[in-house]
């Protein structure tokens, strides 16, 4: 396997490389003496594939911290979307080539499906107990964010008293001005978009209103994108002006840069989406990759999700803006997380998920 | 399964793939020997290879009910009575339909048009002209559409002001429609590239005979002109009807909102519309597309039974006059001026102004939010310069070796109507009826599971040399799948129809009384190719080259798949970014490519690579 190097990471490599040039192999605080035999282990390995549905832009301070902790590893980062990686991965695993160490994607049901269907090395990772129960599966997949769906906004075009705060509220206001929101509301298209579709079967199951929802969002002919990027460029741009259960974090970064952009986060309930990595059983650097999932898990690594890249941490014991633990503070016990484990399957069943994709195609006016 | 790939008796019994293959080219080679010299029957064997390879695995995947390399997998017609059984199927095959006919019903007449002006009227700066009217080629379709959504969308740059000007929305970019006319627009400079060809080679003494005999210029047009280039046309009828049932971008972008449906982006929706990605689904969709098409093909091909009589190239030089428009002149003018503002001022100038902000719409001042940004986010990414550098790379010396594997595979058919020639003819169009996003699949599929299935079959046999092959050849075989080669044979296929077309067009056009001429003094077949046929075609391969360079740096779909560290091309990463929602380095992503596209092009036209002459 010649993959050409990431000349970016080799800088930060090289330059840590000179550094350290005599450091022992360190374990992180709290962890037990033998991990320094996993270390070891990975700077022999010297490597790490990753496959991930995160941006590389958003990841880069992450790889750049892991090897200043790890100068000697080097990172290669193939940033692509949940379903390709999901393709990918497969076929190469049957065909015996080389594939990823380590596979980390906001597609939680086809990242819990490869463990459940026996893809996943099992690799009880140090940081377990700083993990919320619903974040981990069979010591296997781990939930690394914890990032809010939320409503989106065009500052300039829709009103104060028009943007909804909570579930009900966005029924209710959309009902009292179907003239203004007619052809400008927007979600994910749920045949296309993985996240969408968990997003909306989660809002199903905690919300006993739900196909009230559905039904508003029908009456407003709700428009549909495939991906979060598309409907938040359309609603900066006003030719949609508000969105339904979108990506908190991309909301977030967007908004930072983009002053048409409004976020509200539902104070109701509020559906939480966690990245999930697990390591491949077939990993060649298995070792490498069992530093990089206790990294992104440790509260350093953590420091760094909830600080650079702006995914929320998802351990409790981070703070600041972009972590749970403010949206503990906002939301509480409406935080709705979808579940690492094998009840994110239910929908994988083609009967179900079919009858479900009908009723909402119909209630929500896409047929 | 996990380990070590799946058993040999997988991949040969009971029909998959490579057995497949093995008994398609047997039977061929049996049939066929006393026909093939040696250098024939290696470019006929290896072009087969390319080809069927992954057409079979598709074919073949279309009949399980799981992926191939599943164990669990079970030969089943499911995957056909589910899609024949989803009313969106019916709908997207419907609407593919309507778009690729329609796209047909308006790329033909005005490319064909289009080329008569241009080459045979004094029409006012063709020079000028000629470069502008390949802009769409190279544009990818989904950037163009995107371009589409900034400039013409509902609150676009133009209908902004349209709207402050008349008060009324003026037109409705998401309509299905739209979407026909703009696929239709951007699809004239195919047709357009082939008619010009063909109409260059053809002397004009029988055009200036009828303007003797007092017709308009239409009327030559379209009574003179334009039937002689005949099958020029009809090949390009056929390959735009075929982009018809293939566009994919444009519906993807504008499709969206209002749910419209083709072939195509019913495919890329079953890749999550039962949770996991169902192969078995999307080739069952590929072979119907396939079904749908090939009888096109007998069609065309029966059209062009008597291709001799199209000749016209002959011993004698073919003198070419410029036919004088008259007062058509201006009209003819303001009608291309019209369309080059549609399709190419109209949804760059969205794109080079979205590269430029960092974001824009109703009430937003452009002065207010210009940025540099997104570029400087280009070089700061490794991954995203050297897709910059592999696009270059794939469209100059990758096109380049293209071109050269095309002329081969073009010289193994030429003046040879046996079975042979018939066998590539209809061969070469089938990989360009399988959408390209699913062709790639299974160039990934051949680049993985080939060499696993050598590498089993060497294991078998257990001796010294399998062993060390096993060892040797096998990790080279396997490491082919990440570099840029793998990228290359799946554009190179997938786009073999195209270039074919380009060069065999050209080399019908050569009399054959000029080869036997050379035949008769007593040279030989290579002698006959190396120092008559090639020469006479030179400015049609170099034309050709232009034509492929063009094609690889827009081409989007295929490389999706395929992309890896080391093989990111602009196409595919713009996919991927635009799936993961990043529309600032989309668009100025596409902005480079579309300015490195205009540098080859004017390279090219510097050093005299004439686009006609």
């Amino acid at each position: 396997m010649t993959f050409s190097p990431n000349k970016f990471s080799i800088a930060v490599a090289a330059l840590c490389a000179a550094l350290s040039i005599n450091a022992v192999a360190q374990v992180p605080a709290g962890y037990p003496a033998e991990y320094a035999s996993i270390v070891e282990a990975a700077k022999k390995e010297g490597k790490l594939i990753v496959y991930a549905a995160t941006d590389s832009k958003a990841a880069e301070p992450l790889i750049k911290d892991f090897n200043a902790l790890y100068p000697s590893i080097k990172v290669e980062y193939n940033d692509m979307n949940s379903t390709e990686i999901y393709n990918r991965f497969i076929s190469e695993v049957a065909a015996g080539g080389a594939t990823a160490d380590t596979l980390w994607s906001s597609a939680m049901d086809l990242q819990i499906k490869l463990i459940a269907d026996g893809y996943g090395l099992t690799y009880k990772t140090q940081e377990l107990a700083a993990l919320p129960a619903w974040a981990s599966m069979n010591n296997t997949g781990y939930g690394t964010t914890f990032e809010p769906a939320v409503f989106v906004y065009n500052k300039k075009l829709v009103a104060a008293d028009e943007v909804p705060t909570s579930h009900a509220e966005f029924v209710r206001i959309v009902n009292a001005k179907l003239d203004k929101f007619k052809d400008k509301v927007t979600t994910y298209d749920i045949e296309k978009s993985g996240v969408g579709f968990m997003f909306i079967t989660q809002d199903l199951s905690v919300n006993d209103k739900f196909w009230d929802l559905a039904k508003t969002l029908g009456a407003v002919h709700v428009r549909v994108q495939s991906s979060t990027g598309t409907m938040l460029e359309r609603i900066s741009s006003g030719e949609n002006i508000l969105g339904y259960n979108i990506i908190g974090s991309y909301a977030l970064v967007r908004a930072k840069k983009d002053p048409n952009i409004g976020v509200v986060i539902p104070k109701d309930y509020t559906l939480v989406m966690s990245r999930v990595q697990f390591i491949s059983k077939t990993a060649k650097n298995p070792n490498a990759a069992k530093l990089w999932v206790d990294y992104l898990l440790s509260k350093r690594g953590q420091t760094v999700i909830a600080n650079d890249s702006k995914l929320y941490a998802i351990r409790a014991d981070v703070t600041g803006e972009t972590t749970s633990s403010s949206l503990n503070k906002e939301i509480g016990a409406g935080l709705k997380p979808l579940q690492v484990n094998a009840s994110m399957l239910q929908y994988m069943d083609q009967t179900k998920r079919l009858a479900f994709l009908k009723q909402w195609k119909e209630a929500a006016g896409k047929k | 399964m996990q380990h070590g790939g799946f058993a040999l008796v997988d991949l040969l019994l009971p029909i998959p793939p490579l057995a497949g293959m093995t008994f398609l080219l047997l039977l061929f080679m049996t049939t066929m020997t006393s026909r093939l010299n040696w250098p024939r029957g290696v470019v006929v064997t290896l072009t087969a290879i390319a080809i069927f390879l992954p057409l079979t695995l598709i074919f073949y995947q279309s009949f399980l009910s799981a992926p191939f390399f599943m164990p669990n997998k079970v030969l089943s017609f499911d995957a056909y009575r589910f899609i024949f059984d989803d009313s969106d199927f019916h709908t997207a095959f419907f609407n593919g339909f309507v778009l690729a006919s329609g796209l047909a019903l308006i790329a033909v007449p005005l490319g064909a048009m289009l080329a008569f002006l241009m080459v045979r009227t004094d029409l006012p700066g063709r020079a000028w002209i000629a470069p502008l009217l390949l802009v769409p080629i190279f544009v990818s379709p989904m950037v163009m559409a995107f371009g589409y959504v900034v400039s013409m969308g509902p609150v676009g740059f133009y209908t902004s002001w349209v709207q402050q000007l008349t008060g009324v929305q003026p037109w409705n970019i998401y309509s299905f429609t739209s979407i026909v006319i703009i696929a239709g627009l951007t699809h004239v400079p195919h047709v357009y590239l082939y008619s010009a060809s063909a109409l260059k080679s053809l002397g004009s003494d029988v055009e200036e005979a009828a303007r003797v005999a007092g017709a308009s210029p239409l009327q030559v047009a379209l009574n003179v002109s334009l039937p002689m280039i005949m099958p020029a046309l009809a090949y390009a009828g056929v390959l735009v009807f075929f982009l018809g049932f293939e566009v994919f971008g444009l519906v993807l972008v504008l499709g969206d909102p209002e749910g419209h449906l083709v072939l195509a982006t019913y495919l890329y929706k079953l890749t999550n519309k039962l949770g996991t990605p169902s192969y078995h689904l999307m080739a069952a969709v590929a072979v119907c597309l396939v079904a749908v098409t090939m009888p096109l093909v007998m069609l065309q091909r029966w059209l062009l039974k008597s291709a001799n009589k199209y000749v016209s190239i002959k011993g004698k030089g073919a003198r070419q006059k410029v036919l004088p428009l008259g007062r058509w002149k201006w009209v003819a003018f303001a009608l291309i001026a019209g369309w080059l503002l549609f399709t190419i001022a109209i949804p760059i100038s969205g794109i080079v102004l979205r590269s430029f902000v960092s974001n824009w719409g109703v009430g937003v001042s452009l002065i207010d939010v210009f940025t540099t940004e997104h570029f400087r986010d280009i070089l700061e990414q490794p991954s995203l310069m050297r897709g910059i550098v592999n696009t270059i790379l794939i469209g100059v010396v990758g096109g380049a070796l293209a071109v050269m594997c095309y002329t081969g595979i073009a010289l193994a058919g030429h003046r040879k109507q046996d079975g042979v020639s018939r066998f590539l003819d209809y061969s070469v169009l089938v990989p360009r009826a399988v959408p390209g996003l699913l062709a790639g699949l299974s160039f990934l599929w051949v680049f993985l599971f080939v060499p696993a299935a050598l590498d089993n079959l060497l294991k078998g046999w257990d001796n010294g040399v399998a062993l060390w092959l096993s060892e040797h050849l096998i990790p080279q075989l396997r490491a082919l799948r990440s570099t840029i080669f793998s990228l290359w044979l799946a554009y190179s296929v997938v786009w073999m129809a195209y270039g074919l077309r380009l060069i065999s067009t050209a080399m019908l056009q050569v009399g054959p009384e000029l080869e036997e001429a050379a035949r008769a003094v007593g040279a030989n077949r290579g002698q006959v190719t190396r120092d008559v046929t090639l020469p006479l075609v030179k400015h049609g391969l170099l034309g050709a080259w232009l034509m492929v360079f063009l094609i690889f740096e827009r081409e989007y779909s295929t490389g999706v798949y395929l992309l890896s560290p080391g093989t990111e091309v602009i196409g595919a990463m713009l996919v991927s970014l635009w799936a993961a929602g990043a529309v600032d380095l989309v668009a100025a992503l596409s902005l480079i490519n579309i300015t490195l596209v205009a540098i080859g092009l004017g390279i090219a036209l510097r050093f005299g690579v004439k686009l006609h002459d």
